[in-house]
């Protein structure tokens, strides 16, 4: 046994990570995938749900759709960005559009990375196993519940704006 | 006279084995295993964080993909360990900004599109290779967005549109 063990422990030692790296993308299940490509080719031209982060005035969610555009405040709390009452917001216009699954975001210049990171994790999932949002698959018609709120987050303004 | 009194002291020894206690070397060796079991790497990719770089924290459970790695700290821009500009205080200097586009970093640009170009001549002979425009980017997360958004801008204009954060693991 003792071989064995002193076997194994180099090779552990090898592809130990003492630091696990992550990457934030769409980890998203097929089913949801394809509902994403659907809304998006469905809703390009119909809802746009904008997203602007300023440290000063916090969040401002823009909503176009056809009946119009509205806007949604998440004013901070104290200093801070209210990133709960952010959550409870997105959680409420996501109920409005549960088909809809791209966010454009828009932090201002002063923002940190660290900020951008943390609204994006409360924007993409519900944060908990226990609340799930439900959409219509595309292909059975079926509803399926899942915890990503708004898993498809693009920078708006890379591009100018 | 040396010899013969090392004899004497064999002899009058009881005759025993000699043996190892290696019950506690045992117990060592399991709770290094169970550490290293806990702390083992599946993912194919390797990233090595920079000592002067703390990344962000998130919940992301997605595991790193195979991508040209962009480097950005206070210091300096990086890709592939190699540094293209220096950064003063995480803020690029106007003179390595394009004063037609103030988002456009050119040595930057330059840099990568060598690489960019540098995959697509592998490409074009490997079928196996792929040029998909993926980054990964490494960035300190005290970084501000204005900085972010120039290397961003300027990876976009190098055909690398696929970004992705590295992020610590809140796991």
């Amino acid at each position: 046994m003792l071989d064995i063990i002193v076997s194994i422990v180099p090779m552990l030692l090898m592809s130990v990570a003492f630091v696990h790296l992550m990457v934030i993308e769409t980890p998203v299940p097929q089913v949801v995938e394809k509902a994403i490509a659907a809304a998006n080719e469905k809703n390009k031209d119909q809802v746009q749900i904008l997203l602007r982060v300023s440290k000063t005035d916090g969040f401002l969610y823009t909503v176009t759709d056809k009946s119009g555009s509205r806007d949604i405040k998440v004013p901070n709390k104290g200093t801070d960005l209210d990133l709960d009452g952010l959550q409870k917001e997105t959680l409420a216009l996501k109920k409005s559009y549960p088909d809809v699954f791209r966010l454009e975001l828009n932090p201002e210049e002063s923002v940190p990375l660290d900020k951008i990171v943390q609204v994006m994790d409360k924007i993409r999932t519900t944060g908990s196993n226990d609340v799930k949002v439900t959409f219509t698959d595309v292909e059975t018609g079926k509803p399926i519940e899942t915890n990503l709120v708004f898993p498809d987050v693009v920078f708006g303004n890379v591009n100018g704006g | 006279m040396a010899r013969r009194g090392f004899k004497k002291y064999m002899d009058k020894r009881s005759p025993s084995t000699f043996k190892i206690q290696i019950t506690s070397m045992v117990d060592m060796f399991v709770i290094l295993l169970v550490f290293l079991l806990k702390s083992y790497s599946t993912s194919p990719v390797i990233i090595t964080p920079s000592r002067d770089m703390t990344l962000p924290a998130s919940s992301s459970m997605k595991d790193p993909v195979e991508a040209l790695k962009l480097m950005v700290s206070k210091t300096g821009v990086f890709v592939e360990d190699k540094k293209i500009i220096d950064l003063k205080d995480g803020v690029v200097d106007n003179k390595d900004v394009d004063p037609s586009d103030t988002q456009f970093i050119r040595s930057l640009y330059t840099e990568l599109d060598t690489q960019a170009s540098k995959t697509r001549t592998i490409a074009s002979k490997n079928d196996t290779v792929e040029f998909d425009g993926k980054v990964l980017m490494q960035a300190d997360r005290e970084l501000n967005y204005e900085t972010l958004r120039k290397v961003m801008y300027t990876a976009m204009m190098a055909g690398y549109s696929d970004v992705k954060i590295a992020v610590l693991s809140k796991e």
